[in-house]
C-alpha cells in the first residue's frame, strides 16, 4: 500500500512539475514581453515628446481648434499624447504577453481588440479631420459674413461648425458599429428639425425683413462701403 | 495693321517688325468700353511727336466684346497698331484678379518682348480701362528715352482716400521696406527704358500664378531694389482700379498677399535698408477735387468685425494693439482716430502673421478688411475739409510712422520668437 501512495505522490509531483514546467516558459515569455513593452513605451512616450515638442505641437493644436484636449491634461497636449502613447504600447503588451501565457479567454480578449483596433482609428481619423475641417470652415463663413456685413456672423459661423462636429460623430460611431440606427434617426430628426425651424422662423417671423433685403440687394446693389475704391 | 506673335491665330505679318523709339502697350480682356477711347488719345498724342517713331501695341487675351475692333477703328489704319496675343490659362480664369485682366503678366511679358524687338528705347504700357485716358504720359519719354530714368510710375490726381489700400497700406509699406518713396507702387500703368525691359524679360515670373494678379508691385519692387534710375510722373486724374464686381475683402487679400509674398521673397534686401529717398518728379501737379464720403458705414463694418473677429485678430495681435483697438471699437464717430504707429505695427503684425502661417493665409488677410475700413474712417474724418494737401501731409506722416515702426518688424522677422500674439501668451 505505502508503494501505491508513494507511487501517487511521485505522480503527483510529476505532474506538478510537468505543469510547472510548462507554464513557466508561457510566464518568462510574458514576462520578457511586458518588460520589452515597457522599454518601448518609455523609449516611445521620450521619443513622441521630443518630436513633438519640436514640431511645436501645442500651439498647433491650439491653432487647429483643439483647444479642449489642452484641458484634459495640465502638462499640456504633447504630453497627453506621449502618455497616450506609452499606455497604448503597455496595453499592448499586456494583450501579447497574456496571449503567451496560452490562456483562451484573454486570447479570444486580445484578437477581438485587435480586430477592433482598425475602426478605432477610422473613427479617430475622422474626427481630427472633422474638427480640423469644421474650424477652418467656420472661420471661412465668419470671416465671409463680416466682410459682407451680416450682422449675426458669430451665430451662423458657430452653427457651420457644431453641424461639421455633428456630422463627423456621426461618421465616426457609424465606423465604431456603435447605436448605428438610433443614430442614423437621430441625426434625421435633428436636421429635418433645424432645417424645418429655420424655414418657419423665416417664413413666418422674418417674411417682411427677408422681402425688404432682397429688395434693396436688387435696387442698390452698391449701397456699401466697397462703393469706395480702394486701388 | 499688322499681327505678330508666336501664338496669333491671325495671319502674322512677314515683314521683319518696323524699328520704333517709343513702343505704347495696352493690354486689354473684354475692354471694348474703354480701349477704343485710349488708343485714339495714344495715337493723338504720338502724332505730336513728329521727331519719335512710335508703335502701339495691343496685347489682348481673346476678347469677345470686341475690343480689338474698337481699338483698330481708333488706330484709323495705321501699320504703327500691332496685336500681340497673350495666352490666358483655365487657372487664370477661375481665380480673377481684382484688376479684373487675367494672365496679366503674360500680357506685360507680350508687350515687352514685342518692344524689345523693335529696339524701342522707352515703353509706356498704359491702362485700357482709363476713363478717362490717363494724359501727360508724353513727359516720360524723353527721360527714359535719354536713359536718365529707367522706370517711371504714374502719380495720379486723386484724393489719397479714393485709394486707400494704395495710400494707407502699399505705398507705407513699399517705402519703407524699400527705400523709395513711391505713391502707387501698384498701378497698372508705367514707362520702362529699354534697360528696364531688357532685365525684367531675363526673370521668371512671368507665369507665376501670383504674379498674373499683381505683376505691377513686381514690376515697381524690382526697380527700387535693382539699382534701376526711378521717376514718377503726374499723368492725371483717375478712378479706382478694381472692378466694381470683385469685393473690398478679395481685393485686399489679393493686394496686401502680394505686398506680403514680396516682402517674404526679398528679405535679404529690404532688411538692410534703412530710411527711404524721393524719387524724380516729371510734370506739372494738378490739383484734384475733394470726394464727400459717408464714414458711418465704414465705421459700422469695424465694428461688426470687432465683435466677431476678435478671435482670428489674437492670432497676430498683442494684447496691446487688441486693447487699442478695443478702444476704437467704443468711441463714438466724432473721436474715432486710429493712431499712425497703431496702424503700422497692426499691418506689419499681420505681415509676420502671413510668414509663419499662424492660420490660413486668405482668412487672415480677409481679417484685416474691418480693420482697413477703421483706418480709412479715421483717415477720412481726419482730412475732412482740410483740402487735398492736408490729406497728402497726413499720409506722409502715416508713411513715417511705417518707416519709424520698421525696426519692429525687422526684429519680429529675425527673432519670430519675439512675435507673441495674445493666442501664443494663453
Amino acid at each position: 500500500m505505502w508503494d501505491q501512495i508513494d507511487d501517487m505522490l511521485r505522480r503527483a509531483a510529476l505532474r506538478t512539475v510537468e505543469n510547472v514546467a510548462e507554464f513557466l516558459p508561457g510566464l518568462v515569455g510574458m514576462l520578457i514581453i511586458l518588460l520589452t513593452a515597457l522599454v518601448l513605451a518609455l523609449v516611445a512616450r521620450n521619443l513622441v515628446l521630443r518630436a513633438l515638442r519640436g514640431l511645436r505641437f501645442d500651439q498647433r493644436v491650439q491653432h487647429l481648434g483643439f483647444s479642449a484636449v489642452a484641458d484634459w491634461s495640465a502638462a499640456g497636449p504633447s504630453v497627453l499624447v506621449a502618455r497616450a502613447t506609452m499606455w497604448i504600447i503597455l496595453f499592448a503588451g499586456v494583450l501579447i504577453g497574456l496571449s503567451a501565457l496560452g490562456a483562451a479567454l484573454p486570447g479570444a480578449f486580445a484578437r477581438t481588440i485587435f480586430a477592433y483596433l482598425p475602426g478605432v482609428a477610422a473613427a479617430l481619423l475622422i474626427l481630427v479631420a472633422g474638427v480640423i475641417f469644421s474650424r477652418f470652415l467656420a472661420r471661412s463663413v465668419l470671416i465671409g459674413a463680416v466682410n459682407q456685413g451680416f450682422p449675426f456672423a458669430v451665430l451662423l459661423s458657430g452653427g457651420v461648425r457644431w453641424l461639421v462636429l455633428l456630422v463627423a460623430w456621426a461618421m465616426a460611431f457609424e465606423h465604431l458599429g456603435l447605436g448605428r440606427g438610433i443614430l442614423t434617426l437621430a441625426f434625421g430628426i435633428l436636421f429635418g428639425g433645424i432645417v424645418l425651424a429655420l424655414a418657419l422662423a423665416v417664413g413666418l417671423g422674418s417674411k417682411e425683413l427677408v422681402g425688404r433685403s432682397l429688395e434693396r440687394q436688387v435696387r442698390e446693389p452698391a449701397d456699401r462701403p466697397d462703393k469706395l475704391t480702394h486701388v | 495693321m499688322a499681327i505678330t506673335g508666336s501664338s496669333s491665330s491671325a495671319a502674322t505679318s512677314d515683314a521683319p517688325a518696323r524699328a520704333a523709339d517709343v513702343v505704347v502697350g495696352l493690354a486689354t480682356y473684354n475692354h471694348a468700353r474703354t480701349a477704343g477711347a485710349v488708343v485714339g488719345h495714344v495715337r493723338q498724342s504720338l502724332e505730336a511727336l513728329p521727331s519719335v517713331r512710335w508703335c502701339i501695341v495691343a496685347a489682348d487675351g481673346g476678347s469677345t466684346d470686341g475690343t480689338l475692333e474698337r481699338m483698330r477703328e481708333a488706330a484709323g489704319g495705321t501699320d504703327a497698331f500691332v496685336e500681340v496675343p497673350y495666352t490666358i490659362h483655365p487657372a487664370d480664369a477661375l481665380d480673377v484678379p481684382y484688376h479684373g485682366l487675367p494672365g496679366r503678366a503674360r500680357a506685360l511679358r507680350a508687350i515687352l518682348q514685342e518692344a524689345r524687338t523693335r529696339q524701342a528705347r522707352a515703353c509706356l504700357v498704359l491702362d485700357a480701362r482709363a476713363d478717362p485716358p490717363s494724359a501727360n504720359w508724353p513727359a516720360a519719354v524723353d527721360p527714359l528715352s535719354a536713359g536718365e530714368l529707367d522706370y517711371v510710375s504714374p502719380v495720379y490726381c486723386r484724393h489719397p482716400a479714393t485709394a486707400g489700400l494704395v495710400h494707407g497700406v502699399v505705398s507705407p509699406v513699399f517705402r519703407a521696406l524699400y527705400g523709395l518713396r513711391l505713391s502707387t507702387p501698384l498701378a497698372m500703368e508705367f514707362g520702362c527704358s529699354g534697360r528696364f525691359l531688357e532685365a525684367a524679360l531675363g526673370e521668371t515670373v512671368w507665369d507665376s500664378e501670383r504674379e498674373q494678379r499683381t505683376i505691377d508691385l513686381w514690376l515697381s519692387t524690382m526697380a527700387a531694389v535693382g539699382g534701376f534710375q526711378v521717376g514718377e510722373a503726374h499723368v492725371g486724374g483717375r478712378h479706382g482700379s478694381e472692378r466694381p464686381d470683385v469685393n473690398l475683402a478679395t481685393t485686399v487679400s489679393q493686394v496686401v498677399g502680394a505686398l506680403f509674398s514680396e516682402m517674404e521673397s526679398r528679405v535679404q534686401v529690404w532688411q538692410r535698408i534703412r530710411g527711404s529717398r524721393p524719387v524724380r518728379q516729371l510734370g506739372e501737379r494738378q490739383t484734384c477735387e475733394e470726394p464727400a464720403l459717408d464714414v458711418g458705414s465704414l465705421i459700422e463694418s469695424f465694428k461688426l468685425g470687432y465683435a466677431a473677429l476678435q478671435e482670428v485678430w489674437a492670432e497676430v495681435l498683442p494684447p496691446m494693439a487688441i486693447l487699442q483697438w478695443r478702444r476704437l471699437a467704443t468711441q463714438p464717430m466724432d473721436g474715432f482716430r486710429v493712431d499712425e504707429a497703431l496702424w503700422a505695427r497692426t499691418i506689419y503684425d499681420f505681415a509676420m502673421g502671413h510668414r509663419l502661417r499662424v492660420i490660413a493665409r486668405d482668412h487672415l488677410l480677409r481679417s484685416l478688411t474691418p480693420l482697413y475700413l477703421a483706418w480709412l474712417a479715421s483717415f477720412i474724418q481726419q482730412t475732412r475739409h482740410t483740402g487735398v494737401e492736408e490729406a497728402e501731409a497726413r499720409i506722409e506722416q502715416l508713411a513715417l510712422a511705417f518707416e519709424a515702426e520698421k525696426p519692429y518688424i525687422i526684429s519680429q522677422w529675425r527673432w519670430p520668437e519675439r512675435f507673441r500674439p495674445v493666442k501664443l501668451r494663453r
